[in-house]
């Protein structure tokens, strides 16, 4: 099976340039003939992609420590959900895998379409094969899991213990769904300026699938995050790592992308701007690989550096190139109807909207990449951290979440003082209560007070819109409240789902607003000893050792220590940390010993305890009290579950109702006729 | 990897990588696992002499603060803070702290303090880039881009809403005509109306 799945590979490289080749000529020549192997070319490719996928697959199983790859990033004792992880674990198999999900998407994308868009789907069908055939080269070429070693070791170095984490098993594959995902629309766009048909017809295919792409981003991003903290242990969620950066440049343009296009579908407006938004968001995706994987930019958990590099730097520059010539050699067809009736409107807002996104994008790009143009520039190398994007980036997000609020109230073409009075009085008036509310229960940091005094403004928003709805439905049709609930939000997916995901936004913004009153207690205790420290709502927590124990678990040895807690006297559950030196199966340690944070989640706070070391009996620990944390996670679900409302198709019945176009009663026509 | 060889890798990778794609080693298979390798030997002391008569001038949560803007040098992108009190096994961060607690007892103040680790490690000792020189792009370029981006939207909507108003002044309608065969004002005043209530 191993050697099948290497064979695959190289055969997939050859349908894969089939696909492309066939695909282009027929799109080209207008022969169907040619079109169909294109087609069936792809499949094929992604078939034998499958086909290797399942050889690294039975390597990693059966720990087959002849390929390099199985003996880097496995170890005969690994847990078998961290063998089929590790398939994602190291860079030539995360590649394999990329061309895994991508030559998933890319047939999908040909079946799905394959009896609509005649014109565009030869050309969607090339860019993809075309895209594919770069990964695969590349995986066969720079980096492949199936190289073999001279030698055969006893057995495997292991998987870095940060990577033994449930969360790694899952969160790795959701953002590249999300990565991969940027390129089906990036195909359609590039179909459509080669075809020149901009029109409409190809935004329903790349909406569907930018929101694909956006769920998945979103989810792994959250992910990730859940992921640094329990895992890293440094006590936060997001640091502004490079790796952390590259997933969410895409994810930024990406949801830029998802406004803009309702212009476009509305108006028939900014058509340059949408393919520029598709195409950007699929070459950030391109370039935050390459910084991920290249080396060239110092991450606490980006793979190592390697020749894969030149290979993304060089189809980047490629990509690019060819994106704008095409786009400038069809300026002329992308030239749409631009017409505003006032500058108070929601296509105003929503451009505003587009224009924070994108700026908050170029910051965390500039501040990414800022070392490394310092170094050149001046040659001296400095550190662009936390502190800094954080001075950049919280006022944009500020902007942004008021912008939450202010576009989906205001009317299209054009907003009365009227409409405005009506739709934002209630919630601002709610906005500066809740501010107001705060600074009178002594809140006096100024960002966290403007962030849940505008998540206050913005919720109140949702909340109003909710409100209207159900009530004229129930109004209406005489439903009861859940009843009106699922109807409203069924019937108008787009709308609801999109209020959903706004609130998913209000709740992660004020709950980042939080972790303004983290405290941090660093202490040393014994067993049986005790420390008190207050939290940030002012409970005096008492923390009782258990003492340190040490212990063997399946691969590796570990050190903990346990915390009785207790707050204003009464008793909470054992906090437990750990420290694991991990070993192989003929007990040798592998890797730096690692943390495993303990954690007391309520709604209001995180208790989080890190074992930083012990000296004798005595543990150096460090108590956390990391305030709305828990929100985080809960705001993240939900922007997911709202994103996939949106993307959730209509039943065919309600396909041919829905839309935007809004028809003449007949009735009335005849009247008036 | 020196400074200088990660900025010869990034431009050649950026400008010259389809040549350096021809000359990269078909199959090579990079060490690929997540990078989180600590560097023991980044360490260098940063000692002063104590100042005559000296007596710490910093507070206990002022050192916390301070050792939050100092970068640890074992390879993380932690702070000296952070990295000491969560990870044991890095034996720069404690190093970087005893500096930092000697030079306090020294009587050094905290800007004196960063200077000395700018001056021992370079400007790479800081968690953020010194606001001085070419360092203010680094700060202030995000701002200017957004703000002339504003700039030009409010431009582009103003001349996008003076050809609206101009091509309605030209419209049939404004005559009270109708536009479309069958089709009266009142409809398109429905019309509109309709797609302007539609969410």
């Amino acid at each position: 099976m191993i050697l099948v799945g290497e064979l695959s590979l190289w055969i997939a490289l050859l349908m894969c340039a089939w696909s492309a080749t066939l695909s282009f000529a027929g799109g080209r020549l207008r022969r169907t003939d040619l079109i169909l192997s294109g087609e069936r070319g792809l499949y094929a490719g992604f078939g034998f992609v499958v086909l290797a996928s399942a050889g690294l697959w039975t390597a990693l199983l059966t720990s087959d420590f002849s390929l390099r790859y199985v003996a880097s990033f496995t170890s005969a004792n690994l847990p078998v959900i961290y063998k089929i992880s590790a398939f994602w674990g190291g860079q030539a198999g995360s590649m394999l895998f990329w061309c895994l999900v991508l030559g998933g998407y890319a047939a999908l994308a040909t079946w799905v379409n394959r009896r609509d868009n005649r014109v565009l789907m030869p050309w969607v069908t090339g860019t993809n094969a075309l895209v594919l055939l770069f990964f695969v080269a590349t995986t066969a070429f720079a980096s492949n899991p199936f190289e073999r070693l001279e030698w055969v070791p006893a057995d495997g170095r292991g998987l870095n213990p940060q990577l033994q984490n449930p969360a790694m098993a899952l969160h790795p594959p959701l953002l590249y769904l999300g990565y991969v995902a940027t390129a089906v629309p990036f195909g359609f766009a590039i179909a459509a300026l080669i075809t020149r048909r901009l029109d409409a017809e190809w935004l329903g295919a790349v909406r569907r699938w930018s929101l694909v792409s956006w769920v998945f981003l979103t989810l792994g991003i959250v992910l990730g995050m859940w992921w640094a903290y329990v895992e890293l242990g440094w006590g936060g969620y997001w640091m502004w790592d490079p790796v952390e950066n590259a997933s969410l440049l895409p994810w930024l343009t990406g949801t830029a992308f998802l406004h803009s296009i309702m212009i476009q579908e509305k108006r028939g407006m900014l058509r340059k701007w949408n393919v520029t938004l598709v195409v950007t968001t699929f070459l950030l995706s391109i370039l935050g690989t390459f910084i991920t994987r290249s080396g060239v930019i110092q991450s606490v958990h980006s793979f190592a550096q390697s020749a894969v590099g030149h290979w993304f730097a060089t189809f980047f520059i490629l990509a690019l190139v060819a994106t704008v010539v095409l786009v400038a050699m069809r300026l002329k067809d992308l030239e749409s109807p631009a017409q505003l009736e006032a500058m108070i409107s929601r296509e105003a807002a929503f451009l505003y909207n587009n224009l924070v996104l994108v700026g908050i994008a170029f910051s965390v790009l500039w501040g990414t990449l800022f070392p490394i143009l310092s170094e050149w520039v001046r040659g001296t190398k400095i550190t662009v951290g936390e502190s800094f994007f954080n001075a950049v980036n919280v006022p944009l997000g500020l902007l942004l979440l008021a912008l939450t609020g202010i576009g989906p109230l205001i009317a299209w073409r054009r907003a009365s003082v009227a409409n405005i009075q009506k739709q934002f009085a209630g919630p601002a008036a709610l906005g500066v209560i809740a501010a107001a509310a705060l600074f009178t229960l002594g809140i006096r940091e100024l960002y966290p007070l403007m962030t849940w005094g505008l998540a206050s403004f913005v919720a109140g928003t949702i909340l109003q819109e909710f409100w209207k709805g159900i009530g004229a439905r129930r109004t209406m049709y005489g439903e009861g409240l859940p009843i009106a609930t699922v109807r409203l939000v069924a019937r108008n997916r787009r709308r609801y789902g999109g209020y959903i995901v706004h609130a998913g936004i209000v709740i992660l913004f004020a709950a980042f607003a939080g972790m303004a009153f983290r405290k941090e207690y660093d202490v040393t205790l014994r067993a049986g000893e005790s420390t008190t420290a207050i939290d940030p709502f002012g409970r005096r927590w008492t923390f009782t050792s258990e003492g340190l124990s040490e212990f063997k678990a399946l691969n590796r040895d570990v050190l903990t220590i346990a915390l009785r807690p207790t707050v204003d006297g009464q008793p909470r559950p054992i906090l437990t940390s750990e420290k694991r030196q991990h070993r192989d199966s003929r007990g040798q340690p592998t890797f730096q010993p690692s943390t495993e944070v303990g954690i007391l989640s309520e709604q209001r706070q995180d208790v989080y305890l890190v074992l930083a070391g012990a000296i004798g009996d005595q543990a150096e620990i460090r108590i956390n009290f990391n305030p709305l944390v828990v929100w985080v996670w809960h705001g993240g679900v939900l922007m997911a579950i709202g994103g996939l409302i949106v993307m959730w198709p209509p039943s065919m019945r309600r396909r041919r109702q829905e839309g935007y176009v809004a028809e003449l009663a007949p009735q009335a026509v005849a009247v008036s006729a | 990897m020196s400074e200088r060889a990660s900025r010869r890798r990034f431009m050649q990778a950026l400008v010259v990588g389809a040549g350096s794609l021809a000359a990269a080693p078909l199959g090579s298979q990079s060490g690929a696992q997540p990078s989180t390798v600590m560097s023991t030997d980044a360490y260098r002391p940063v000692l002063r002499p104590a100042k005559p008569g000296a007596a710490p001038q910093v507070t206990d949560e002022q050192r916390d603060a301070l050792e939050h803007q100092i970068k640890c040098q074992c390879g993380c992108i932690l702070d000296v803070y952070t990295c000491r009190t969560t990870d044991f096994t890095c034996s720069t961060s404690p190093a970087m702290h005893r500096d930092v607690m000697r030079l306090i007892a020294g009587g050094y103040s905290e800007q004196e303090i960063l200077d000395a680790f700018v001056e021992t490690y370079g400007e790479v000792a800081l968690t953020a880039p010194k606001k001085e020189g070419f360092n203010w792009a680094g700060y202030f370029a995000p701002g200017v881009v957004l703000a002339v981006g504003g700039i030009a939207l409010t431009v582009l909507l103003r001349k996008w809403r003076a050809e609206a108003q101009l091509s309605a002044a030209r419209a049939p309608i404004a005559t009270g005509g109708a536009v479309l065969p069958g089709v009266s004002a009142d409809e398109l005043a429905r019309l509109d109306r309709a797609i302007r209530e539609d969410g």
